[in-house]
């Protein structure tokens, strides 16, 4: 393969179609030694956490370490965390797609995934904190619209339906192609497979007709899922901005989740990017380009949330109100001090300083980057749930000692680690069954960029035409581009 | 089981020690009383027991067995046997026929003997029997309430007692509220007290309320009370709408059920029809041109 | 046909239960031994059902015990939940603390915990030792539910499980409650409990069919908090707390009365209370509006707190005490 990559360009230009599409393939015909040990590691965390959920089950919340002062834990703080790395699958896929960024095809079925399972495993927190699951059909008897945590339930419900519908309307093609090109996987479930990739293909021929109207649903869902996303995050806010509490009684409360939720769900995109480009050989595509370019992104993100935590600490600092001037002095030089510093400037500020040299967007260097802005985030949420309920405006006085302090004991842990570890126990099945990049998109990109190489080449300006002269299956409909692909061996 | 049993058994045990040991030294113990006399005319005596061990400060006996006596001549009658509560009080209602003396006094005496837990103690009280009568017109704009204290005497004659301070009081939801600051009237030589009652006065939605006089913890006579409901408080409408749309209600306001029915209601929407969309597309699998 | 058969035999079940209870009452002892784990509990046999206190013992094996004199009150069946959830009409009820008058006894909470079954460390009623700055003067602060007029924590209920009556009273359905503990986050004056566990409690108690109206007996994971006794208000009684007050510092009344009553049978013009003694309700600026007053602690009646024993007194869980100040100055 030559190692020619154009400057400017996303995807080597000279890449036939036969070879994104075998590229893309490739990886999910086989289950290597590897991966079973690997998914089996994974179900066993997951198992332990499983235990450790229905001992809770059994014995009742008590078993963990929340009580009445700290009534929400590690549980809601990963609920905040997973809900809002949701957010990078809007962001990339949904945003890129309407300002029209070509480079992001081979990156946006990573983000979609990330959205899909965090959205999964996020909604399932907030079950696993309740008190009586056994009555969470009351939400729907005895439902009352007036509660933020119900319009967490509407949201999450909606989100959900939406990222689910987003991730799969771009693998309808490429479902087909999987589909008619079973006969070369070497995989035991292929029964399973030809099953999964007909219901999943919808019957898919590639037809002039079934293009236009996913093209038409793809612009619909792109459009619907971004406010859908901002709202998931809000209302997830609302849930502690709507009290009274100090801390929590804020209102950039809203945008600041919203965010936060976006600078650690960018940065864990970038994380997906690394690990597959490195897995899957996906070199070629995921580029330097374009890790540079997801580097700025997340460089921009960052760079809002710290203008959002200066707003959210540095306003109520200068004031010092009572209430909440106890909880900030326990912030800023109490017992979170230090985690809340190094939050701040470990992975807000050090992350900036980093992206801004070129040097810093390299995919090892994002790669340390973004985990410690993944592990801020988290422990940011953890910062922002649990003070603020140690801090009431009545003093704790008088209580049990387990009353007033808050660390998660096993039980949260080992449930909140099985919930991580499902997550990846998800995307793992997913990456072995379906291709990580959007096929027809990468195919339409690189004719895209081929284009431009001959039209600069012969100076002519005309893209429209030699796209029609280049591509078998270009066909011009109602003065808009729209590359169709023909579906192979049938 | 077995090991509740052997627990039980200890129990019993631990308490007969307990009892026995109480016997050796029993509590110190006083009794105070006090007597009411309500509008139907029952008399009743409230008795309040108190126990002190040595070294301790009085509190309230619970479980004491005390005897009500009515004197008649020379002699006590049992009226009642009774047990204090949790609180140290009990209380007995007096017999219609209970002897009076010359003077038309009548003589109560309350004992507490034989307790297990407390030594023996007595007390007695000696009230002269009076009635007390209110008149007063219900819809009278004036709001005049006449309270009569009157006592037969010893001929069988009825006559009005003079000088006894009555206090005027409004019936509350759980107690009796004087009707006005100066809520005291001394009767005249007819024995009676007029009390101008006070405007403002809450009642209910009609403007109902229960009055009452009453001659409060006298020392010749107890307490004696009598009611009478009126009309003469201010009306307190019920609320309109007890339970109306709010945040907090358990019904949303109508325009947070529409922003909301807009917003989901337009995602779902846009959903439904890219499902529809989407089944097409499934349909038109045999149209297939795979041109 | 198969639904009507269910609720017949739902209805059954509770008269069998009620049955029970009385018949149990009625011979008068109760040697009850319930055996959930750890937890033992046995009333001792008396002479009469009203004096009868219970021993149950806590998770780490400490005792406490629960007053079981107003047991008998609850051989009747509650209100059905219906008539819970509306409250008495016509009513708005209102609760009045004289700051000066409380010297910190804690006979409100005792009686609060002996009405509820309560475990000890629940103070539905909590006496505060409050100091607001450094120079100003200390006092007690009981603090109840304020069941606030624009209250927080019914807000955020998904379920409705928390919820405000008529008479002004928030109640908790904890039939209905699903746990989330939204309302623990919302309330600003830290006044709900969670059961994070199985409750401990008598079994005699465990079989009184429950109310919202007493909040008993407990379920896990649900939600509970002060309830001003509407179960007691209905027998004309007032809440526990207030007649628990030896200090005579609780008024308790309704609103539409204009009158409030104390522990002993004082009874006040409501309206002139508060205007003479420049009542106050704690933290206006929440914007909760509650129906509980406080009365400036002038002229105090008790010596003042020590605000250094806060921490320093003897739990009955026989851990460590929390010495924590929160938000207080010292
Ligand atoms: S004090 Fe707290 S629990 Fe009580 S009504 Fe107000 S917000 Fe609700
Ligand atoms: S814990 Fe129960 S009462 Fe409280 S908000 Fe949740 S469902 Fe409502």
């Amino acid at each position: 393969m030559s190692k020619t990559i154009y400057p400017d360009s996303n995807i080597p230009a000279e890449l036939s179609v036969e070879v994104i599409r075998e590229d893309s393939l490739r990886p999910t015909r086989k289950w290597g030694r590897s991966t079973q040990i690997w998914l089996g590691c994974l179900l066993m965390v997951a198992g332990w956490g499983l235990y450790a959920y229905i001992h809770q089950l059994r014995h009742g919340l008590g078993e963990t370490a929340m009580r009445n002062y700290v009534s929400w834990g590690l549980y809601i703080s990963t609920f905040v965390f997973f809900i809002g790395i949701s957010h990078s699958g809007t962001l990339v896929s949904a945003i890129l797609r309407i300002t029209k960024q070509d480079w992001r095809m081979p990156i946006t079925r990573i983000a979609e995934l990330m959205t899909f399972v965090s959205l999964l495993f996020g909604g399932i927190m907030p079950i696993i904190d309740l008190g009586r699951p056994d009555r969470i059909a009351n939400l729907v008897i005895f439902g009352r619209v007036q509660s933020p945590l119900m319009w967490d339930v509407m949201s999450i419900l909606t989100y959900f339906t939406g990222s689910t519908i987003f991730l799969w309307l771009p693998m309808i093609p490429d479902m087909a192609l999987s589909r008619d090109r079973l006969t070369v996987c070497d995989s035991r479930f292929k029964k399973f497979r030809k099953w999964l990739y007909t219901k999943l293909a919808i019957g898919w021929t590639g037809s002039k007709t079934q293009w236009k109207r996913l093209e038409l649903v793809m612009t619909i869902m792109t459009i619907v899922i971004i406010p859908v996303a901002v709202s998931v995050h809000t209302v997830v806010s609302y849930i502690f901005a709507m009290t009274l509490r100090p801390g929590w009684n804020s209102t950039v409360f809203g945008p600041y989740f919203v965010a936060g939720a976006l600078y650690s769900g960018s940065a864990i995109v970038i994380l997906a990017m690394v690990v597959f480009r490195k897995l899957y050989h996906l070199e070629k595509y995921i580029t330097y380009r374009h890790f540079d370019l997801m580097g700025r992104v997340v460089l921009a993100l960052t760079l809002i949330y710290a203008y959002l935590n200066l707003n959210e600490y540095w306003i109520p600092a200068y004031k010092m109100a009572t209430a909440e001037g106890h909880l900030l002095h326990d912030l800023f030089s109490g017992s979170y001090s230090t985690a809340f510093w190094l939050c701040q400037f470990g992975t807000v500020l050090f992350p900036i300083i980093v992206m801004c040299f070129p040097k810093g967007r390299t995919p090892g260097m994002l790669a340390f980057i973004c985990s410690l802005i993944a592990v801020g985030a988290w422990v940011k949420r953890y910062l922002i749930v649990v003070p603020t309920l140690l801090h009431p405006f009545l003093p704790i006085q008088d209580v049990p000692q387990d009353w007033a302090q808050y660390f998660p004991n096993w039980v949260e842990w080992s449930v909140t680690m099985g919930a991580l570890s499902g997550i990846l126990i998800v995307i793992t099945l997913y990456a072995k069954l379906f291709p990580m990049m959007s096929i027809w998109e990468v195919v339409h990109g690189a004719k895209v960029e081929e284009n431009k190489r001959i039209a600069t080449e012969k100076g002519e300006h005309e893209e429209e035409e030699l796209l029609k002269a280049e591509s078998v299956h270009a066909k011009t409909s109602k003065g808009k581009t729209t590359i169709v692909m023909a579906n192979g061996n049938k | 089981m077995n090991i509740m049993k052997i627990f039980s058994i200890t129990t019993a045990a631990v308490l007969l020690c307990g009892v026995s040991f109480a016997q050796a030294q029993k509590s110190e113990s006083s009794i105070q009383l006090s007597f009411s006399k309500k509008t139907d005319n029952s008399k009743i005596v409230n008795a309040l027991v108190m126990g002190k061990k040595s070294g301790e400060k009085f509190s309230p006996a619970k479980n004491a067995h005390i005897s009500f006596y009515a004197k008649k001549e020379k002699e006590l009658v049992l009226i009642t046997k009774s047990i204090t509560d949790g609180q140290g009080k009990t209380n007995a209602l007096l017999p219609k026929d209970l002897p009076l003396d010359t003077g038309r006094y009548f003589g109560i005496t309350v004992k507490l003997e034989n307790d297990s837990v407390y030594e023996n103690s007595e007390e007695e009280l000696r009230l002269k029997d009076v009635n007390l009568a209110i008149q007063l017109n219900p819809h009278d704009t004036a709001r005049i309430m006449t309270a009569t204290v009157t006592e037969i005497t010893a001929d069988g004659n009825v006559k009005g007692v003079k000088d006894v301070p009555i206090n005027f009081y409004v019936q509350r939801l759980f107690g009796i509220m004087p009707a006005a600051e100066e809520h005291t009237v001394n009767t005249n030589e007819k024995g009676e007290a007029v009390f101008s009652f006070p405007k403002g006065i809450p009642g209910d939605t009609a403007g109902n309320m229960t009055v009452v006089a009453r001659i409060d913890d006298n020392d010749m006579y107890g307490t004696v009370e009598s009611q009478s409901p009126c009309a003469w408080g201010k009306v307190v409408p019920l609320e309109k709408d007890p339970f109306p749309r709010e945040i907090w209600g358990a019904q949303a306001p109508w325009g947070l059920i529409i922003t909301l029915s807009i917003l989901y209601g337009g995602v779902w929407f846009c959903y439904f029809f890219m499902f529809f969309q989407l089944r097409k597309i499934k349909t038109e699998e045999d149209l297939t041109v795979n041109s | 046909m198969q639904e009507d058969n269910k609720k017949d035999n739902k209805k059954d079940n509770k008269n069998n239960r009620r049955d029970f209870l009385r018949k149990s009452l009625i011979t008068g002892g109760v040697l009850a031994a319930g055996a959930i784990g750890l937890e033992k509990v046995f009333s001792k046999e008396g002479e009469k059902t009203s004096t009868d206190d219970t021993t149950v013992f806590t998770r780490d094996g400490k005792v406490f015990r629960a007053d079981m004199e107003c047991l008998h009150e609850y051989k009747a069946p509650p209100v059905t939940n219906e008539e819970a959830r509306k409250g008495i009409a016509g009513k708005k009820f209102v609760m009045v603390f004289d700051l000066a008058k409380c010297d910190g006894c804690k006979k409100c909470t005792e009686a609060c915990q002996a009405m509820h079954f309560t475990e000890p460390d629940r103070e539905w009623i909590k006496v505060y030792k409050m100091k607001d700055a450094e120079t100003t003067a200390p006092y007690y602060m009981p603090k109840p539910c304020f069941h606030c007029d624009n209250p927080p924590c019914t807000k955020v209920c998904p379920v409705g499980a928390t919820f405000k009556r008529q008479d002004g009273i928030v109640l908790i359905d904890d039939e209905r409650c699903i746990g989330c503990r939204s309302c623990l986050a919302a309330c600003p004056y830290s006044t709900r409990f969670f059961n994070w566990s199985d409750p401990i409690q008598p079994v005699a108690v465990a079989n009184i069919p429950y109310s919202p109206e007493h909040g008993f007996p407990r379920q896990r994971g649900t939600s509970e908090k002060c309830d001003f006794c509407p179960h007691m208000i209905r027998e004309g009684k007032m809440p526990a707390c207030v007649t628990g007050c030896p200090m005579q510092t609780i008024y308790f009344g309704d609103q539409n009365e204009d009158a409030v009553t104390n522990s002993a049978g004082v009874t006040v013009k409501l309206s002139q209370l508060l205007e003479d003694n420049s009542a106050y309700r704690y933290m206006e600026e929440l914007g909760t509006e509650p129906r509980v007053y406080y009365l400036p602690p002038k002229n105090r009646k008790y010596p003042k707190p020590d605000m250094e024993s806060i921490g320093k007194e003897k739990k009955d869980d026989g851990k460590k005490p929390n010495s924590d100040m929160g938000n207080m100055v010292m």
